[in-house]
């Protein structure tokens, strides 16, 4: 079966944990992973709680393809309500840990309340054990996995939280073998609950409706489509091929957004990374392979990848690629998001070299850079201000208009000046500035499409946003750029009956609108779903963006069609009408 | 036969021991593959091993009423003889070898000779050699 129909509850703050069916008709109508845990909690977390309180709860989903030979499968979904945004957060993580828990017998594992003493959770089948985690409490994930695989055996998959997590940085991510769900700082929940790491091993079947029949599907898939020259990118060069793109596109978020081209792009681009020799590597049932592992000095990194060479590099006007992977492996052991810190650098050096205020770090400083993570994590010296994240920062001392947020999250690497859908995308999405929505630039920038106008901008993030929020339901990764029609042809073989183009539309747009309500309850509406003032005022200075702004009216009109074509009211909300054509 | 992993090309996917399950048992389990691809994290690196039938034989030594055979290619399981009593699954050094649904041991056959595992790895990391060395 593609489901388990089971789902396991722990709550912390009782010790039980309790085994209960899934809900059939949220499955059918949310699938999975992304969608059906927002489901859950859209349904379970009540109005306002406060996300750093026991009550918050943290879902974690597989989908309907996790554990099957089906490729791209094999990430994890986890959803809750992030303490940097107030809005509902969903991250997805790779690796293997979500086929273990489907080989284990869940779909969905819940965790709720607080535990008075730091634990981690066992799972190995039908055993589920709370145990004390006084060992590995205060360690960095790495090594948290090496004491923990070392005590339960290498076949099974850890997911941990960093010492970031521990002390509720709200930018801290949550870490599994190399691999991140970054935004949002669902670290900081699990941290809040003194949860410090999940363990998770299963050996039960899982069968298919028609083996034969899905083998030969997979198999094609894989040869004609996931290995086609679509994907192929992610295996060769993997997502360092995007700083020469967004360099030469004049995207390349440069020292905190002031410029898009950075003079050293070429010493952080994919050949130089080729140059230090990473290693490949996949997640479970992936035959693309998009991982480069590479192994420093003492330390090793998935990455860097392209947020974090953007983020982390340019935008701190770092242009010294060891020393990016250094940061970088620093910030995956304590657990923090790269994205996030990379923006609190980037605008706490342009507050001090523009005299607002001295944090003490300076653009291009590698020395100071490299000694952050720390300070941030353990909240030591300037650390305890640069913790705050850029949104806290700029209401403490000022610098608002290039404090380079949505909503309390950082900005992913594309400036929007040079890519206006791309704005739409950061302002609309249900997670605040997050690129993982809609990824409109991949046409308009790096595409063929005229990115300096709103003109089809509305329709094209909205028909992204909504193929997404299937895909991630399912689950699937966003690197296979599969058509719906591919994916309907899998889902139709896997679930035995027939799941149209047109169903897998409609649940997109379903999970979109249900991600929108969460957030409406949370009092959010089109006052919010703005950008940063530096996007509508300030232009861009060298490049193929020279002069270039997103005209704040240009950005209401397109921000109105978006809000007119999703069916929502003039201030973003969900009209009654389209709830009920939906079937929500 | 004999299966040979190229660590330089293997991605750590596991297809292999997907596909493996989906042949021999009908499902999806790398707990029922006959080959197994073990990644262990460390600060400095990712160490990969492929553990699978070596046809060492120690399963047809240990099994008490001789229902595993050699056909002088791969190892050959007579139902009707096994118990399922599982001695060769403890004897096996690689754990190539667990008991199916119906609690009969499978032991590995190398697909008779087409080791899907070989057909399927997307970097074509895994070879079979005809001849043991």
């Amino acid at each position: 079966m593609s489901y388990r129909w089971e789902v396991l509850r722990v709550n912390l703050s009782t010790g039980v944990a309790n085994k209960e069916p899934l809900n059939e008709d949220w499955a059918r109508k949310y699938f999975g992973g992304r969608g059906l845990a927002a489901k859950y909690l859209y349904e379970e977390l009540g109005e306002g709680v406060d996300p750093l309180s026991p009550d918050n709860k943290v879902i974690l989903a597989t989908g309907p393809l996790t554990g099957t030979i089906v490729s791209c499968s094999g990430k994890l979904a986890i959803v809750s309500k992030s303490p940097a945004t107030g809005l509902i957060v969903d991250c997805s993580i790779g690796g293997t840990f979500a086929s273990q828990l489907k080989y284990a017998g869940y779909d969905l594992l819940i965790i709720e309340g607080q535990a008075k003493k730091p634990i981690y959770l066992l799972i190995n089948d039908d055993r589920v054990e709370i145990r004390d985690a006084e060992n590995v409490w205060g360690k960095g994930i790495y090594e948290t996995d090496i004491i923990l695989r070392k005590q339960h055996g290498t076949d099974t998959s850890v997911l941990s939280i960093g010492p970031a997590g521990e002390n509720q940085i709200p930018f801290s991510c949550v870490g599994s073998e190399y691999r991140q769900a970054g935004r949002g700082s669902l670290g900081s929940v699990l941290g809040v609950k003194r949860m410090k790491a999940i363990i998770c091993s299963g050996s039960k079947d899982m069968t298919v409706p028609d083996m034969p029949r899905l083998l030969d599907l997979v198999k094609q898939t894989i040869i004609n489509d996931v290995l086609s020259d679509d994907n192929i990118w992610a295996y060769n060069e993997g997502t360092p091929m995007i700083v020469e793109l967004a360099n030469s596109s004049g995207v390349l978020p440069t020292r905190n957004y002031q410029d898009g081209v950075f003079e050293s792009a070429q010493n952080i681009n994919a050949e130089s990374i080729k140059g230090l020799k990473p290693e490949k590597k996949a997640c479970f049932s992936c035959a693309l392979g998009c991982g480069k592992y590479l192994s420093l000095k003492e330390t090793a990194v998935e990455g860097p990848d392209y947020e974090t060479l953007a983020l982390a590099g340019s935008n701190c006007g770092i242009g010294d690629l060891k020393a990016i992977a250094e940061f970088n492996a620093k910030c995956d052991d304590l657990g923090l998001d790269t994205i996030s810190l990379g923006n609190v650098l980037g605008f706490a050096m342009e507050m001090t070299e523009k005299g607002i205020k001295d944090f003490g770090v300076r653009f291009g400083d590698v020395t100071t850079y490299l000694r952050m993570p720390e300070l941030v994590t353990y909240r030591e010296g300037i650390g305890q201000d640069l913790s705050l994240g850029v949104k806290q920062l700029s209401q403490k001392y000022g610098g608002s208009e290039f404090a380079m947020q949505v909503k309390g999250l950082e900005l992913p690497g594309y400036d929007p000046r040079g890519s206006w859908g791309m704005g739409l995308a950061y302002a609309t999405a249900s997670r605040g500035g997050c690129h993982m929505s809609a990824w409109p630039i991949a046409s308009e920038a790096f595409g063929d499409i005229d990115p300096f106008t709103i003109e089809g901008k509305a329709q094209l993030v909205i028909s992204a946003q909504d193929s997404n929020a299937i895909k991630f339901s399912l689950i699937l990764c966003d690197f296979w750029a599969l058509s719906m029609e591919t994916m309907s042809q899998i889902m139709s073989c896997l679930l035995d009956r027939d799941v149209t183009v047109a169903e897998l539309e409609s649940a997109g747009e379903r999970i979109w609108n249900l991600l929108r309500l969460f957030n409406v309850r949370e009092g959010f509406s089109v006052t919010d779903d703005s950008l940063p003032e530096r996007v509508f005022k300030e232009v861009l200075r060298s490049g193929a963006t020279t002069g270039k702004v997103l005209p704040r009216d240009q950005f209401d009109i397109m921000l109105q069609e978006y809000y007119r074509l999703r069916g929502w009211d003039n201030r973003g909300i969900p009209t009654p009408e389209k709830l009920a054509q939906l079937n929500m | 036969m004999k299966l040979i992993l190229d660590k330089e090309k293997c991605i750590g996917c596991k297809i292999c021991e997907l596909v493996c399950s989906a042949k021999h048992q009908g499902v999806f389990n790398p707990q029922k593959a006959h080959l197994k691809i073990t990644d262990s994290y460390t600060k400095t690196g990712r160490e990969q091993e492929m553990k699978t039938c070596t046809l060492c034989k120690d399963c047809i030594a240990s099994c008490p009423v001789e229902a595993i055979t050699f056909n002088g290619n791969w190892l050959v399981i007579d139902d009707g003889l096994c118990t399922g009593c599982g001695q060769c699954v403890d004897a096996c050094p690689e754990g190539a070898i667990y008991l199916n649904s119906g609690g009969i041991a499978a032991v590995p056959d190398f697909c008779e000779g087409a080791p899907l595992c070989v057909e399927w790895c997307p970097r074509q990391a895994i070879r079979k050699e005809e001849e043991i060395s």
